[in-house]
């Protein structure tokens, strides 16, 4: 499926260098999708679609009613965090990115994939949430997950260039290309990660190959994990016209307003390190944590 | 447990000392050398099976400890405040894994976290932090403290979430064993070389007379972690029920 524009020459070299290094056709986790086959893959997208839209308003008013967190409230809290608390960005970016890898675990756990699902492609955007993404492909690769990563925008930051440098020196792949036929991302990873767009960031600042890459992204039909908000969702509405459908939510900290439109699988909230005087403040409603957990489902 | 296999990923596992390794008869925990006697668990404290059937894990010395250290910062372009926070938070884990609340006496259980002057102390202060977010109420005994951002803001995060900090170290052992269920070292780390000076020379010898359970982070304080035998006899063996968890 080539994108609206038609197929750009510039890029059909770098799509037969994808297509040689694709060694697997992973099969897909059984996600009571047993009737998914190749040939179904557009279909899958359209119940995908239908499925959505038959979330009632009733339940689209109580979900966006229980989960808080504006965008305003989301700085707040932030700024309270690494002002008066005196967190270090780095501190909470490396517990969001530890969790959501212990989110994916929890939503797709190592004994059940074979080893073509464990392949995992982390597509980071330019901004905080890209850095969480990247702290989070680390994770996975402890976690025997195999991940790859495309980041395109790089930032310039001391945070992201270390984050990078890590990822890089534990052998984890950055492509330098994103095929923009999906049914290539489909066939090489068993699960993607969404860490483009976090709240605040409008799509327009990301720049053309992640715009490029959530337009691919849009019609994938392997699980896809957004981290905080679905990329491309209003942060506040949850209005998706351009967004992604996320098989999973991971919202750090707490869940944003828009993630009472979220309808997918699994919702996670992930990082555990809101002190309880912060949460009463900003009147945050978090499930509760058992044990050692720093991730709890929704 | 998924701490430790971060670390583990990290290459961070750090052990003592090179004391003789004893076999134990029994089947096989090969989780940790047994100079401290049978390790005994908690109710609810399950080790991975994977983690206790993983052959030969290396213990460290204290050189090879430093170069690991170096390669993370210098090569990977790790920052101590993450590696810090990552490795207080695999603490807490364990500790809680060993310890869970619901096995402990008091609820939520009290625990005495002891901090010193190095990085050792600052993964205490990140320990107690994600002990108190776990359900434990942990106090902070913290009495040398390096005037850098990193443990400045550390301690600004332990005191916003109301952890509190004693002015002075209980002196008598029972004193402690009355107050606190389980006591956390993190003193000295592998880094340590050379005596121990006033406060923790007393410090040591007051923890030396308890009853409940000490975690150590890293290494025992103390410990030698080249001269066989030396650091024991100043320290002398620990309860049967502690966990020096070399985490």
């Amino acid at each position: 499926m080539s994108s609206a524009a038609g197929p750009d020459p510039t890029e059909a070299p770098e799509e037969r260098r994808f297509l040689r290094a694709l060694e697997l056709q992973p099969q897909l986790p059984d996600m009571g999708r047993a009737e998914l086959s190749s040939n179904a893959t557009t279909s899958l997208v359209q119940r995908r679609k239908q499925a959505w839209g038959r979330q009632s308003w009733l339940e689209q008013i109580w979900n966006t009613l229980a989960v808080c967190q504006s965008t305003a409230e989301a700085a707040a809290l932030e700024r309270e965090l690494l002002e008066d608390y005196r967190f270090g960005r780095q501190q909470l970016v490396e517990l969001c990115g530890h969790a959501s890898a212990v989110a994916v675990t929890k939503a797709f756990p190592l004994p059940a994939l074979s080893r073509k699902q464990r392949t995992v492609l982390v597509v980071c955007g330019p901004e905080q949430n890209g850095a969480v993404g990247l702290v989070c492909a680390r994770h996975l690769r402890v976690f025997e997950y195999e991940p790859t990563i495309f980041y395109p925008m790089r930032s310039l930051d001391l945070l992201h260039r270390d984050l990078t440098t890590q990822c890089e020196k534990m052998d984890i792949p950055f492509l330098s290309y994103l095929p923009t036929e999906v049914q290539l991302i489909n066939e090489a990873y068993g699960l993607v990660v969404d860490a483009v767009l976090g709240p605040g960031v409008e799509p327009g600042e990301v720049g053309g190959p992640c715009t490029r890459a959530l337009a691919t992204l849009k019609l994938l039909s392997i699980p896809l994990v957004s981290l905080d908000i679905p990329s491309g969702w209003d942060a506040e509405t949850g209005s998706d016209a351009d967004g992604l459908r996320p098989d999973v939510l991971v919202s750090l900290a707490a869940p944003k307003r828009c993630a009472g439109r979220f309808s997918g699988r699994h919702h996670f909230v992930a990082g555990r390190f809101v002190p309880d005087d912060v949460r009463r403040k900003f009147a945050l409603r978090l499930p509760g944590y058992t044990g050692t957990d720093c991730v709890a489902a929704l | 447990m998924l701490g430790v296999r971060t670390l583990l990923g990290l290459g961070l596992l750090v052990a003592g000392s090179r004391l003789p390794r004893i076999k134990s008869q029994t089947i096989a925990c090969r989780w940790g050398p047994t100079w401290w006697g049978p390790q005994r668990l908690n109710s609810g404290g399950r080790w991975d099976s994977e983690v206790m059937a993983s052959t030969a894990v290396k213990y460290l010395s204290q050189e090879e400890a430093q170069a690991v250290d170096q390669e993370l910062f210098n090569e990977y372009q790790f920052s101590v405040d993450q590696l810090m926070e990552l490795a207080g938070l695999s603490c807490a884990t364990a500790i809680a894994k060993a310890y869970p609340p619901t096995s402990m006496s008091r609820s939520p259980p009290t625990v005495l976290v002891i901090c010193g002057p190095g990085n050792n102390g600052g993964d205490g202060l990140v320990c107690a932090r994600h002990l108190k977010l776990f359900g434990y109420e942990p106090t902070i005994y913290y009495p040398k403290r390096p005037n850098k951002p990193l443990f400045t803001a550390l301690v600004t995060q332990c005191q916003k979430m109301d952890i509190p900090f004693l002015g002075e170290m209980p002196s008598e052992p029972t004193m402690i064993d009355e107050l606190y269920e389980l006591v956390v070292d993190a003193i000295f780390g592998f880094s340590f070389k050379g005596d121990v000076r006033e406060p923790f020379h007393s410090i040591l010898s007051v923890l030396k007379g308890l009853t409940v359970p000490i975690a150590s982070i890293d290494i025992p304080s103390g410990a030698g972690t080249q001269k066989v035998g030396q650091g024991w006899g100043r320290l002398g063996p620990y309860p049967p029920d502690s966990c020096p968890h070399q985490v």
